[in-house]
């Protein structure tokens, strides 16, 4: 059941924001090691000579 | 007996392979902590307190502009101690985690500066007023985005990490003029209506949201921390022993 409020418009964008910001507190950390950790798994597949070139 | 193991401990935190460990292990908690105190506050929040005798439904933007201030401010304040370490004693992990508080607490002072603005809508008739807490708040922002950059310029880290925490020292005289500003000069922005020491003007029954909301966005910024300080240690040390044997042990997940 949805609350409703006076100024409703400025309470939910308010809560809104601080949603998408916090979200996107979690979820970037999350994405920039998921890009590392791939990264990371290729230089060693290059160190240990199991590299499949996607481009060969 | 216990200052003595918060003393190891502290000690061997400062081994990049004991931080990854320790980040690993607590923040997942610190998360859990944090989903859970929202969950609390932001129900008080909307469907207990009463709405407020003046300003109606539109005080509850005080559950998500208050803490964040708070927070904003408080993490520029772990910021510059990490910083202090950081200079005198040349420890890299606080070096890092100087670094690394700096995106988190720009996040909650743009929160609070969002907040605030579309709260000064109905309430003062303006989205935005030139007064001294709301211009220390954006100078706030400034600064917080300024170590950002800074770090980012320098291609050797640790030369960043290092200019950029003379500038967070620098930055910190901010932080009394943001706190005493509503008593320096006249502003728009309100007083002090909650002190932890005396007597608050805001009625107790609107002070739980506030508390369990306070206490989630700081374990937000714990937990965040430790993620952002973990994925930049791997940054750094990628070449490192400590992460290829790491990484050849678990098989790289």
């Amino acid at each position: 059941m949805i609350p409703e409020f006076e100024y409703a418009i400025y309470v939910w964008s308010s809560y809104g924001i601080f949603a998408v910001v916090i979200a996107w507190q979690i979820v970037q950390p999350v994405l920039y090691r998921r890009r590392l950790m791939a990264e990371l798994r290729e230089e060693l597949a290059l160190q240990s000579g199991d590299y499949n070139d996607p481009n060969s | 007996m216990i200052w003595k193991t918060i003393k190891v401990g502290f000690h061997r935190l400062g081994s990049p392979a004991s931080f990854y460990r320790f980040s690993t292990l607590v923040s997942p908690w610190l998360w859990a902590g944090f989903a859970l105190c929202t969950a609390i506050g932001i129900y008080y929040a909307l469907y207990v307190v009463p709405p407020d005798y003046q300003q109606s439904d539109s005080f509850r933007i005080l559950y998500v502009h208050v803490p964040s201030a708070w927070q904003a401010m408080a993490g520029y304040v772990v910021m510059s101690i990490l910083a202090a370490i950081a200079l005198i004693w040349r420890i890299r992990m606080t070096e890092i985690m100087a670094m690394m508080c700096a995106p988190i607490g720009a996040a909650f002072t743009a929160i609070c500066l969002a907040t605030g603005s579309i709260w000064g809508r109905p309430m003062w008739g303006t989205w935005w007023e030139w007064d001294a807490r709301l211009t220390s708040m954006l100078v706030l922002l400034f600064i917080y985005l300024g170590i950002m950059g800074l770090y980012a310029a320098f291609d050797d880290r640790r030369k960043g990490a290092r200019v950029a925490c003379i500038l967070i020292l620098v930055g910190l005289v901010n932080i009394p003029i943001i706190h005493f500003s509503v008593e320096w000069w006249t502003t728009l922005h309100q007083g002090k209506t909650i002190r932890i020491f005396g007597e608050s003007s805001m009625h107790y029954s609107m002070m739980p949201p506030l508390i369990w909301m306070t206490i989630a966005v700081k374990l937000m910024f714990g937990a965040a921390l430790l993620d952002r300080s973990r994925n930049e240690l791997l940054t750094q040390d990628r070449r490192k022993g400590w992460v290829q044997k790491k990484l050849k042990s678990q098989g790289v997940s």
